[in-house]
């Protein structure tokens, strides 16, 4: 039984059971009662003063009388009807009260049970403390009352209210006998026995309590009022106490002001011409609420002291005491106004983004300032349908039905919850952003020159630069006012509206204000509470006044009192609002100066507190890595003491634990080991956290650097499916860029290549080009026009930044263009790689060529070209009877006979024309190394090097015979580049081209 | 084409370096059966160019055409379908695949394809090779599922199909896998091996090699026999009679990592940490693959270091290499080794320095 003990959380009762040694009965009793009596404890009290207790319970012991026992029943009903709990609770709490309350009284106990009972409806806790007696009577009365239910299973009583609730009572047989032994000798101790049976002092009890009702009921009517308040006003305090004036607002004077001012801007192209002219009472609320912003950075307590009187006088006569100070803020306040108001016309943002957490009062803003600036709202929120036909046509009504509304107030838009709906909300902010780009157009069509002038005083003072529509006369009717509100300013939806929108970002308002203006509604409602269990239940909701005040209501009409110790478990529940990834940021690396801080201080259930906040806070984003992303990308930038970098490879180890985790989790896909993710970012913020306010920024290198990276490796793969298999198959992509980037951007680069004209060029450079071509070829580089080049690259040459530049087709280059690296390889000139381009792909197509004229059975051409030469020597030793010719070309290929015969006979025919053309030789001649001569061939080259003449090299002589002979091998060999001429084109017969 | 793959042996035979390797094999091939090889060495020590050397021993010249495709695989895993693409490089004879292409889902590729390609029988069976080979490039990049899932059908497809696989590391190739092949160590080619190479190739491209030059390439090298040949010819193009006090140039990317150890040894702060981590990034961009570029940092910083630290320093940079294989976010791992010697030679600093 004892153990029980802890369970019973009153601690009335608890000082109570200490003091006493209870039976251990009545402790069953305790135990089970406990939900119900707990919520029975925050009732609020009712108005009557405890000194009327006395008279009814006199009353009632004056006149004694004796029911049947049937009748209980009915008087636990009239204790419903008077009581707005219900009877279970009634019933069920009753036992204990008595229990306690007899104890105190040395009358006889029926009478004292009726009274006492009575007196519990009423009791303030106080009054039980003072209880010294033991409980005598009521183990007896309990039995009664037990049996009376009649429902006894086992143990267990049940008892059954009017309602048809059913209540059961735990009841131990042997240590009631036990008691009811004690209690009959306690009795006849202090006052002899009960003379009445308990069915008398039942009814004794009922009459009592109906006699009080009716008493409470006439006395006392305000209490009445209490009661039935909440049931009459069905409407939700949120509704009935919104700010109905601008004055009234309880969101941040700044934003206010903004939004107002925003608002104003269009009164010149939205009411005419004449600008109406501010009135007093918005003039006056404006520097009102401007001196109130600029007090309120002086003294938070001025401020406070005097939000309380503004908002809640709900008129506009301007507080003398405050007036003084406040002339010269308005001086420099209406000139700004009219600066800005008068003159720029319709503002240079069409659209305007409210955002923040929710409660703030961001709706409640944009219909007062709307209405404050005489216009009708039209709000679109989530419950509407919001496909974008649908708001195009309601955008389209609000625009132009003006004229014909009969209250001829032009209408504002107000789209609440755009972020709200990903596809459907995707389709208002599609259809805002096309109205404004259709109103951008059509005034870059129009081309207003006069205020051109006033542009450039405007968009200086904005941050964004946006063009600034402003509308024409026929357009008039046009001008779309649309107040977008959002929770989320990042939501992806929104993405493309940021650029175009206003922005506001709410934020919080400050306790104070909030708690001023919650009392003012309790007062008003007659809900007694303390300003610091307001205090507290604000800080709780985090400001959110909606949530505040729902919470109040219910308390209300549950006629519960706030409860300053227990408010995490009488508030309905804590917000479950899952935060922005750069709140969590924020919590991550500011330390907080607040109350929240001063509570860590003083022990650590609070540094416990902290740190379920914080974890809660992170679980409920959920976005693990996105987290640790940001604080990795953050951490640096910090300011913290950290002379040793201690606190900084502590912090990265966390990261990296962090990572490791990540890891596994995701390899093995053990989600639930995701919740031991925040415990790194806290044990982060115990490390580095700072009390001054953190430049937070989106984690994006670390995207970025991904994306390059596959962007980078894509190329080089699509690089490598460019090159034959042959050589590809050695060369994976680490080990490219590990090894071979650099020396191959060398030897595709070799300094000896001088930039002359190619007929001017010695053998041995005119070998280095072959070289050169035939590498280029092979690993299938070119140069390649790059467009625009916005940082002349450090690899390439200097003077090409004006010319259309030429980079590395695949842009091998770019692999070691380092920031803040500058290589020391030297580009080739642009002359030569020009040269470059076109000989590499003279060589390609050549090479196409070969393989096209080799028969197709070959499957494997793509590796034809590239065959080792072993093997080729292996074809010349087997095909003893072919050609010499075809073999020093290389063909490794047998069937190639096919073609031979017919290459030997045109050979004499096409030497001449080979010899004419000298310069296309030399680009023949760069035939692929693949073929180059092998020793044992080179003596057959001889042969033909009185026909070659120039060339000392033979293989290059080869070479050019062999190209020749495979341009040859067909009859005539086109090439037609389209975009190249632009010559007259005119019909030209075959045979002339073959002279 | 370049040297390196003008001058890359073709045959067993030719092989200059790892010539011990080479015959064994071939003997291997000729004359038994052969098992299922596991290739692991360091990069640029030649385990392709044996691999290929080997197919051509078994299937002759025909190993040598290869095509390339890029294959898109319907697996069933499962609830789903996936769609995994590959590219394999296939002759008649042989399949080669790069398993690990496939991320985290490469125990599918390992369970359905390559049990698929290892099921079939070559088809022209007729002749005197009754089995097929699958080559699986960087094993060791396999996750270790998909390595579990490898020992079965290497034991049950043996008769068909013979698996070479290939990889930098052995110690990330399980156990199983392991005992199920014969291993084959190829070390990265000694200094003197390099030299070799240089000169057989300077040779049969006719250039005058003074004395000593080949010894300062291949030191240069690094011992990556590729790194070496790139190197060699990389001299060759800028200028061409040699000089033995030629300038080799560096890598771009080693000669990055220098500037940024010497940035770490200029000043330890947070600050510029958040600039080496920009400069780490760059590298981890062109595809520098983070194990060598925290390899190369700490051999550059251990350049520069006194010799009480380097113990030191070397033990957290095993110790931060290992959590950057168990993790993903290598930047993580590296910047934490960075900001730990910063740490540790800032306190060696203000020890001696006061």
């Amino acid at each position: 039984m004892n153990m029980d003990m802890d369970d019973i959380p009153n601690p009335d009762e608890l000082e109570w059971l200490e003091s006493h040694a209870l039976p251990p009965e009545e402790e069953e009793d305790f135990d089970f009662y406990y939900p119900e009596e707990e919520v029975e404890q925050h009732q609020p009290q009712p108005p009557s003063p405890p000194t009327k207790l006395p008279e009814p319970s006199s009353t009632l012991l004056s006149n004694p009388l004796i029911l049947p026992e049937n009748q209980i029943n009915r008087k636990k009903r009239i204790w419903s009807e008077n009581n707005t709990s219900t009877t279970v609770d009634s019933t069920s709490v009753e036992v204990p009260q008595l229990i306690e309350k007899s104890k105190k009284s040395r009358l006889p106990t029926a009478e004292t049970e009726i009274e006492e009972e009575e007196d519990w409806l009423r009791r303030s806790p106080s009054t039980e403390n003072a209880d010294t007696t033991p409980p005598a009577p009521i183990v007896h009365e309990e039995k009664f009352i037990s049996r009376y239910a009649s429902e006894i299973v086992g143990n267990f009583i049940a008892i059954t209210g009017p309602d048809g609730n059913r209540v059961y009572a735990k009841m131990d047989q042997v240590e009631m006998n036990d008691n009811s032994l004690k209690t009959l000798s306690r009795k006849g101790y202090a006052s002899g026995l009960i003379q009445e049976p308990i069915n008398v002092l039942i009814d004794k009890m009922e009459q009592e309590a109906f006699a009080k009702a009716l008493q409470a009921s006439s006395e006392s009517p305000e209490s009445m009022i209490h009661h039935e308040a909440p049931v009459v006003s069905e409407k939700l305090w949120v509704e009935k106490y919104a700010p109905n004036s601008f004055t009234e607002l309880l969101s941040d004077e700044q934003i206010n002001r903004e939004v107002l001012l925003w608002l104003k801007q269009w009164d010149s192209c939205v009411f005419g011409s004449e600008i109406r002219s501010t009135n007093d009472d918005v003039l006056s609320a404006l520097k009102r609420h401007s001196s109130v912003t600029h007090h309120q950075k002086v003294s938070d307590t001025s401020f406070t002291s005097k939000n309380r009187r503004s908002p809640y006088t709900n008129t506009n006569s301007v507080n003398s005491n405050n007036m003084g100070q406040e002339r010269n803020n308005l001086e420099g306040f209406h000139g700004v106004w009219d600066k800005k108001a008068r003159a720029a016309g319709p503002p240079d943002h069409k659209v305007l983004l409210l955002c923040g957490p929710p409660g703030l009062g961001k709706t409640t803003l944009a219909h007062v300032a709307a209405k404050h600036c005489g216009y009708r709202v039209v709000e679109i929120n989530a419950s509407d349908d919001r496909s974008s036909s649908t708001i195009e046509a309601k955008i389209l009504d609000v625009v132009q039905m003006n004229s014909i509304m009969s209250d001829g107030k032009p209408k504002c838009l107000v789209i609440d919850e755009i972020d709200g709906a990903l596809g459907e909300g995707k389709g208002a902010v599609e259809v805002i952003l096309k109205m404004v780009a259709a109103e951008r157009k059509f005034e870059a069509v129009k081309g207003i020159g006069g205020q051109e002038g006033e542009k450039g005083k405007v968009s200086s003072k904005k941050k964004r630069k946006i063009y600034k529509v402003s509308l024409s006369k026929p357009l008039e009717s046009f001008a779309l006012k649309v107040i977008c509100i959002c929770n989320d300013l990042y939501a992806p939806a929104l993405r493309p509206l940021r650029q175009v929108a206003k922005i506001h970002t709410f934020v919080q308002p400050t306790v104070n204000r909030v708690v001023s203006r919650l009392k003012y509604i309790c007062n008003k409602e007659g809900f007694r509470t303390s300003s610091i269990s307001l205090t507290v239940l604000a800080e709780y909701t985090e400001c959110d006044i909606r949530s505040c005040l729902n919470t109040l209501q219910f308390l209300n009409k549950k006629n519960e009192k706030l409860n300053l110790l227990e408010i995490g478990s009488q508030v309905v529940g804590r917000k479950d609002v899952s935060r922005s990834a750069f709140d969590i940021w924020k919590e991550i690396f500011q330390k907080r100066k607040s109350k929240r801080e001063r509570k860590s201080m003083n022990g650590g259930s609070s540094l416990f507190g902290e740190f379920d906040f914080l974890h809660s806070l992170i679980s409920n984003r959920g976005e693990y890595e996105l987290t640790m992303d940001g604080i990795h990308e953050n951490m640096l930038q910090l300011h913290y003491h950290d002379p040793m970098m201690q606190k900084t490879v502590d912090c990265l180890n966390i990261l990296g634990v962090s990572d490791y985790l990540h890891h596994y989790i995701m390899r093995t896909q053990q989600m639930s080991l995701l919740a031991y993710q925040s415990s790194n970012a806290i044990a982060i913020r115990r490390l580095i956290s700072q009390i001054e306010k953190p430049n937070i920024e989106w984690p994006k290198s670390f995207q970025r650097h991904r994306m390059l990276l596959a962007e980078k490796k894509d190329l080089l793969r699509c690089w490598q499916t460019k090159i034959t298999p042959f050589l590809s198959r050695h060369m994976s992509i680490e080990s490219f860029v590990e090894d071979s980037l650099s020396p191959l951007l060398y030897i595709l680069s070799p300094r000896t290549l001088r930039p002359v004209a190619l007929h001017s060029q010695s053998e041995r450079e005119k070998g280095v080009l072959t070289q050169l071509v035939d590498k280029m070829v092979s690993y299938s580089i070119t140069y390649k026009s790059r467009k625009s080049e916005p940082l002349p690259g450090t690899f390439r040459h200097e003077a090409t930044s004006e010319a259309p530049t030429l980079a590395f087709d695949p842009p091998i280059d770019e692999f070691i263009n380092f920031k803040e690296y500058r290589s020391e390889h030297i580009g080739i000139n642009l002359a030569m790689k020009q040269v470059l381009v076109h000989e590499v792909e003279k060589q390609r197509f050549l090479q196409q060529s070969i393989v096209r004229c080799t028969p197709s059975d070959v499957g494997v051409d793509a590796g034809y070209q590239a065959l080792p030469r072993q093997e080729s020597d292996k074809t010349l030793s087997t095909s003893a009877g072919a050609d010499a010719y075809v073999e020093n070309a290389r063909i490794a290929n047998s069937k190639f006979h096919l073609g031979e015969s017919k290459l030997k006979t045109s050979t004499n025919l096409i030497k001449p024309v080979v010899n004419k053309s000298v310069e296309e030789d030399m680009k023949l001649r760069g035939h692929t190394a693949a073929k180059k001569p092998s020793r044992g061939a080179s003596n057959f080259f001889d042969r033909f090097r009185k026909n070659g003449g120039r060339d000392s090299q033979t293989h290059g002589q080869s070479l050019q015979k062999r190209a020749t002979l495979e341009r040859d091998s067909r009859p005539l060999l086109f090439k037609f580049n389209e975009g190249f001429t632009n010559a007259v084109k005119r019909p030209v017969r075959v045979r002339d081209l073959l002279l | 084409m370049l040297w390196v793959d003008k001058y890359r042996p073709k045959t067993l035979d030719k092989m200059i370096v790892h010539d011990d390797i080479a015959e064994n094999l071939k003997k291997l091939v000729t004359e038994q059966d052969c098992p299922h090889l596991l290739f692991y060495g360091p990069s640029g020590s030649g385990k392709k160019t044996l691999i290929m050397a080997v197919l051509r021993q078994m299937y002759g010249a025909s190993a040598e055409k290869v095509k390339i495709e890029n294959k898109t695989w319907k697996v069933d895993a499962g609830s789903r379908t996936l769609d995994l693409e590959l590219t394999t490089l296939s002759s008649t004879n042989h399949v080669e695949i790069n398993p690990s292409e496939a991320g985290f889902q490469d125990r599918y590729v390992v369970q359905e394809i390559i049990k698929e390609m290892a099921k079939n029988r070559p088809i022209d069976a007729k002749g005197k090779k009754g089995y097929k080979v699958l080559v699986l490039n960087e094993v060791d990049k396999l996750s270790r599922e998909a390595q579990h899932s490898l020992r079965r059908t290497m034991e049950k497809y043996s008769a068909s199909c013979r698996l070479i696989l290939c990889c930098n590391s052995s110690s990330k190739v399980t156990e199983a896998v392991r005992s199920r092949c014969l291993n084959v160590r190829i070390n990265a080619p000694t200094e003197e091996q390099i030299v070799k190479v240089l000169e057989f190739i300077g040779k049969k491209e006719n250039l005058q090699l003074p004395s000593g030059f080949a010894a300062r390439v291949a030191l240069q090298s690094n011992r990556s026999l590729r790194r070496a040949v790139l190197l060699f010819e990389t001299c060759r193009v800028q200028q061409y009679p040699f000089t033995s006090n030629q300038a080799i140039p560096p890598m771009d990317w080693e000669q990055y990592v220098s500037e940024i150890a010497s940035d770490i040894m200029q000043e330890q702060s947070p600050k510029r940490l958040f600039m080496v981590r920009g400069k780490l990034y760059e590298l981890l961009i062109n595809c520098i693959p983070p194990e060598i570029i925290l390899k190369r940092l700490l051999s550059e910083l251990l350049k520069k270091l006194d010799a009480e630290l380097k113990h030191e320093v070397c033990r957290w940079a095993a110790y931060y290499e290992h959590r950057m294989r168990l993790g993903q976010k290598a930047i993580f791992h590296i910047e934490a080794f960075v900001a730990k010697f910063m740490s540790i030679y800032k306190a060696f600093l203000i020890e001696t320095f006061g």
